[in-house]
């Protein structure tokens, strides 16, 4: 008997641990659920995530908010079964793609509770879906690396070759050409999200191939450190890596769900998103609506070491004339976050490096183009994964 | 151009190539003794996590490397005890190890993710040293001391363990307990000592990765080379001098993996330490006798008096 009681006394501790849920429910608040794939202590994807919740419960006095990290795609639906049932949850957001039919399922179980899910496609009555898309900031970036570089050799630390991260360095090497028609983007890839021992070795390999700039997408601050330690320069990717490489960083992407969730969560309280209209509300967050923030840090868009090169750099546009580098970032972020947005990285003509057309002349990539992307830009090199040929 | 080529990818292999070295010399003296340590990717991890959170919080990165080899070797400890006391099965507990590194570093660690560290174990370059043609660009220009320090330990760990009476001590352990325990050894602390030991080096490889090699904490982030140390292990044919060779050889493959990109399929590079690795292990049980015999032959058997 001993032994049993001493037996779940660990068991208890150890569920405990394993679902970090928040504080318990009270009054009329409205409640809202939120399911991780990774830690929140990751430094990247759902740390980013748990800002933006944190953000909107600090800003909604009605609101109350709970947690659980590390969850994969098996225990979704166990999960939401506690946050709608122990929990009394109104609103469940999940947060990562692999959640996406375990959610739909358990929304086919609870059709009064609203569910949001992240990165996806499938939508029902009381499903509807958000992204965050950083590929403007990218391009901004890529304007940045394409008037900072000596050796005209970029490099880009891919973690998966996925539309999402192609689009990404697409967008990169878009702003790069802009700004350095003889520049070129030379990627490796990681095929991890995590691995800070590749991410050294495959910064440290481009050095060797003479890059002295670099943007990257993987969840640790490892290519930006290993930039700063070799004297090259580098973006910081999703969260702010400012303080990691205060000399080699010169900006990056900062992903701000906050203003997602904000605005989801407002709606709902309010009544606008009920359990029986979402079967087309998706959101797709750019600048424009602040859920892509320039910069390593928040209130810092360019690193000011960086900025009098950047100033000091002309251009020729057809359509503004000659101005700086400087001055041409401001025009384009400012295009891109205007209330009738005027620009986008992909507008056509536009060609890949199989010298396939991809966009028209004037034509505007679409929300599913970009959402598929394969191809590789005219100055990008090394390999490509599922590089399409027609 | 090919000249620059080597000489960058030899330097870098050294930087890969040294926390693989330091937990293949301490899996060696481990095994010699007769015990096998899964453990070691959970004492490199608890290594890695210590060293952080020591260099962190009193800013002295070397004191990290202090209490990551403390670390280790109270890891280490736990396998002993259980494996040379009790006489639990090796596999077992060590796996228990890693499992239980693994939990408790990330436990630990929570409060440690994202955090810059501003003292960390820089690189150095070797006045004089640096001049000498080829080697000189390759190991004295930028490269870490704890690199030295397990190039130096190589030699000085062979030596003990072939021309030394505590080698011969260690070896008979290994080889035939009953017989040393005859002969007045006390098989216990020499098994004890030799654990420890690789428990401490792996601590120290462990505070490489997160204080010099890249300078920060991240769950997991030792990312399986605790296991290319049991292969390793086995390719060296339980020697120091040939663990030093396989370790560069795996840094030099892993290095590769990302040089050879624009070549290779980035998948296939991927596979390539790890196909070597199985490769080597085949060449090995398949090729002749001699290496199979350097294998000790008491390892993995817990030493009962009286029996046998």
């Amino acid at each position: 008997m001993k032994r049993f009681i001493v037996f779940t006394l660990v068991l208890l501790v150890g569920l405990g641990f394993m679902f970090n849920v928040g504080l318990a429910a009270d009054g009329d608040k409205l409640k809202a659920g939120f399911i991780y794939v990774g830690p929140v202590g990751d430094y990247g994807y759902s740390q980013g995530h748990d800002e933006g919740r944190k953000y909107a419960e600090e800003i909604f006095p009605w609101l109350e908010t709970f947690y659980v990290e590390n969850v994969f795609p098996p225990d979704v639906e166990s999960t939401i079964d506690k946050f709608v049932r122990n929990k009394d949850a109104d609103v469940v957001f999940t947060t990562s793609y692999g959640h996406m039919d375990p959610t739909i399922k358990a929304a086919k179980k609870y059709p009064d509770t609203v569910f949001f899910h992240c990165s996806g496609f499938k939508r029902a009555p009381n499903v509807g879906t958000y992204f965050s898309g950083l590929y403007q900031t990218y391009y901004l970036t890529g304007l940045m690396a394409g008037a900072l570089t000596e050796t005209d050799k970029l490099g880009y630390v891919g973690a998966f070759p996925t539309p999402e991260v192609k689009r990404h360095i697409n967008a990169f090497a878009i702003g790069l050409k802009e700004a350095n028609p003889d520049a070129t983007l030379l990627v490796r890839w990681l095929n991890a999200w995590v691995d800070p021992s590749g991410a050294k070795e495959a910064t440290e390999a481009l050095i060797e191939e003479g890059v002295d700039g670099f943007a990257f997408t993987e969840d640790t601050p490892t290519v930006l450190q290993t930039a700063q330690e070799n004297g090259a320069f580098s973006f910081s990717h999703y969260n702010p890596m400012y303080r990691f490489a205060e000399d080699a960083a010169v900006s990056g992407q900062i992903s701000n769900w906050g203003v997602i969730y904000a605005d989801i969560l407002y709606k709902v309280y309010y009544g606008v998103y009920t359990s029986e209209n979402l079967e087309n509300v998706d959101y797709w967050w750019l600048m424009k609506e602040d859920s892509a923030v320039l910069g390593a840090k928040r209130d810092m868009m360019i690193n000011p070491e960086y900025v009098d090169q950047l100033k000091s750099t002309t251009i020729t546009d057809p359509l503004l004339g000659e101005l700086s580098v400087y001055d041409l970032i401001m025009k384009r972020r400012e295009q891109m976050k205007a209330d009738r947005v005027t620009f986008d990285p992909f507008i056509g003509p536009m060609k890949d490096r199989q010298d396939i057309q991809r966009l028209k002349d004037g034509e505007w990539a679409s929300h599913d183009e970009l959402w598929t992307i394969q191809w590789a830009y005219e100055n990008v090199k090394g390999p490509w994964p599922d590089e399409p040929t027609e | 151009m090919i000249e620059a080529w080597v000489i960058g990818t030899l330097a870098r292999t050294l930087a890969y190539g040294t926390p693989l070295l330091l937990g293949t010399l301490g899996e060696i003296y481990s095994e010699r003794s007769g015990v096998v340590n899964l453990g070691v990717e959970g004492m490199m991890i608890m290594g890695a996590i210590s060293a952080f959170a020591t260099a962190f919080t009193t800013g002295n990165p070397w004191l990290g490397i202090l209490v990551a080899a403390i670390a280790g070797g109270l890891a280490a400890l736990v396998h002993a005890f259980a494996s040379i006391t009790l006489r639990a099965n090796q596999v077992v507990s060590g796996l228990a190890l890693t499992m239980l590194g693994l939990g408790l570093s990330g436990l630990f660690g929570k409060g440690f993710e994202g955090k810059p560290l501003d003292s960390t174990i820089s690189n150095v370059t070797v006045p004089l040293l640096k001049d000498i043609p080829y080697l000189g660009k390759i190991l004295f220009i930028d490269q870490n001391p704890i690199v030295y320090i397990s190039i130096v330990l190589t030699p000085i760990l062979s030596y003990i363990l072939f021309k030394t009476s505590i080698g011969i001590t260690i070896r008979s352990v290994g080889e035939n307990p009953a017989a040393a325990d005859s002969a007045g050894i006390n098989v216990w602390k020499v098994r004890y000592a030799c654990v420890l030991l690789g428990g401490v080096l792996a601590g120290i490889a462990g505070g490489y990765l997160s204080i010099a090699y890249r300078p920060a904490w991240t769950q997991g982030m030792t990312g399986g080379m605790g296991w290319l140390v049991i292969a390793l292990t086995i390719f060296a044919s339980w020697k120091p001098g040939r663990g030093l060779v396989g370790a560069y050889i795996f840094g030099a493959l892993i290095h590769l993996s990302y040089r050879l990109q624009p070549f290779v399929a980035p998948q296939l590079l991927k596979m390539m330490p790890y196909a070597f690795a199985i490769l080597a292990l085949v060449a090995l049980a398949i090729g002749p006798g001699k290496q199979k015999s350097e294998e000790p032959n008491s390892l993995m058997e817990p030493y009962v008096r009286g029996e046998k």
